[in-house]
């Protein structure tokens, strides 16, 4: 099975090449999404010698991860993992997203970090901003996944030529859980670990995604 | 009555204003009906000032005929905003769609093409 990485990156200049060399020898092929980046990011990441596609301009996280699904199907994926630039992902547990698909346990396999491996999640965001989250996707999807904004995730060929991603933003990660669900496809949690570097989505990115959404229903 | 005739007057300059802009085909049709409709319509009803009083009185409202158009005009600003960003987020995929047709039809993209744009955006941002 031909395992593809999809790395979107926006301005990650300083953890790109860490990420990319961690990556490389646990996948198949590494395809780097550049965002529209206005540092040096893509330079970088064509010095790896991997695949990169490159935004003209920056369209989003969820753009730039359709752009790499695209690019992924492409060429030949049978799994497609994606993994964030910022290196709060551990590399390691690549194999634990992509083992369900291997084994056909799941078409879509999504990272906990509220599972059995403990992150050191900030507090707010603990206790305050994903529970906000979660119920986010209960009233928008009406399911309820450990981890309503993971975004270390794994999807069969499948799932991944089923699912377009509209949101451009963030808001993708409610999108891909909905029309995962709404497809049909079988679905893992398994535990995985973040390192936080900074506090991530904040509050009004949280508000942003709920706008996003919004919109999207009612342009659908 | 001073006010209406103010009124009137400011309406029949945008009316001028929309016919010298359809002359110098500065605006489609489609748009040019529009507004003469909406000029006109406003037109009439700040005419009918008097009647559209009466009407709101006997409709149970305590306001006069004025405020119930102020808070139509709202409503209606309310719902072209609403169009309008309805309209921008459609946009906003579609230049999406292009920026990864691009991004796929040439792995390594125009190069040149994107530090045009790095460019342009560093001089915005100055």
């Amino acid at each position: 099975m031909k395992v593809i990485a999809v790395i979107p990156a926006y301005n990650e200049k300083e953890t790109i090449v860490k990420v990319i060399k961690e990556v490389k020898p646990l996948v198949d092929k590494i395809i780097v999404v550049d965002d529209g980046s206005t540092d040096d990011t893509y330079r970088l990441a064509e010095e790896q010698e991997v695949k990169v596609l490159r935004h003209l301009v920056n369209r989003g996280q969820g753009a730039a991860l359709q752009t790499g699904n695209q690019g992924a199907l492409a060429a030949g994926a049978d799994v497609i993992v994606h993994f964030d630039a910022d290196g709060q992902f551990l590399a390691s547990e690549i194999a634990d997203l992509v083992k369900p698909i291997k084994e056909k346990e799941a078409e879509a396999v999504f990272g906990s970090r509220f599972l059995e491996k403990k992150s050191e999640i900030p507090w707010f965001k603990k206790k305050i901003i994903l529970p906000l989250a979660r119920m986010v996707n209960k009233i928008f999807i009406n399911q309820e996944l450990t981890d309503p904004q993971s975004g270390f995730r794994a999807l069969s060929r499948e799932a991944a030529e089923k699912i377009e991603i509209v949101n451009d933003k963030m808001a993708h990660n409610t999108e891909i859980q909905y029309k995962v669900f709404k497809s049909g496809f079988k679905i893992k949690e398994v535990p995985m670990t973040v390192i936080y570097r900074g506090f991530g989505q904040r509050f009004k990115g949280g508000v942003e995604i709920i706008k996003d959404l919004l919109l999207a229903k009612l342009m659908d | 009555m001073l006010q209406r005739i103010l009124a009137l007057v400011i309406i029949v300059f945008f009316l001028s204003r929309l016919f010298w802009q359809k002359k110098n085909k500065q605006i489609g049709v489609n748009e040019f009906v529009f507004w003469l409709i909406f000029w006109l319509l406003t037109g009439v009803l700040i005419i009918c000032l008097k009647w559209i009083d009466r009407l709101v009185a006997s409709l149970g409202f305590s306001g006069s005929g004025i405020e119930i158009l102020l808070y139509l005009g709202i409503a209606v600003l309310f719902y072209l905003i609403f169009r309008l960003r309805l309209r921008l987020g459609k946009m906003e995929r579609d230049i999406t769609k292009i920026v990864r047709a691009v991004a796929l039809k040439n792995p390594a993209a125009d190069e040149s093409a994107a530090d045009d744009s790095v460019k342009s955006r560093r001089e915005m941002e100055l």
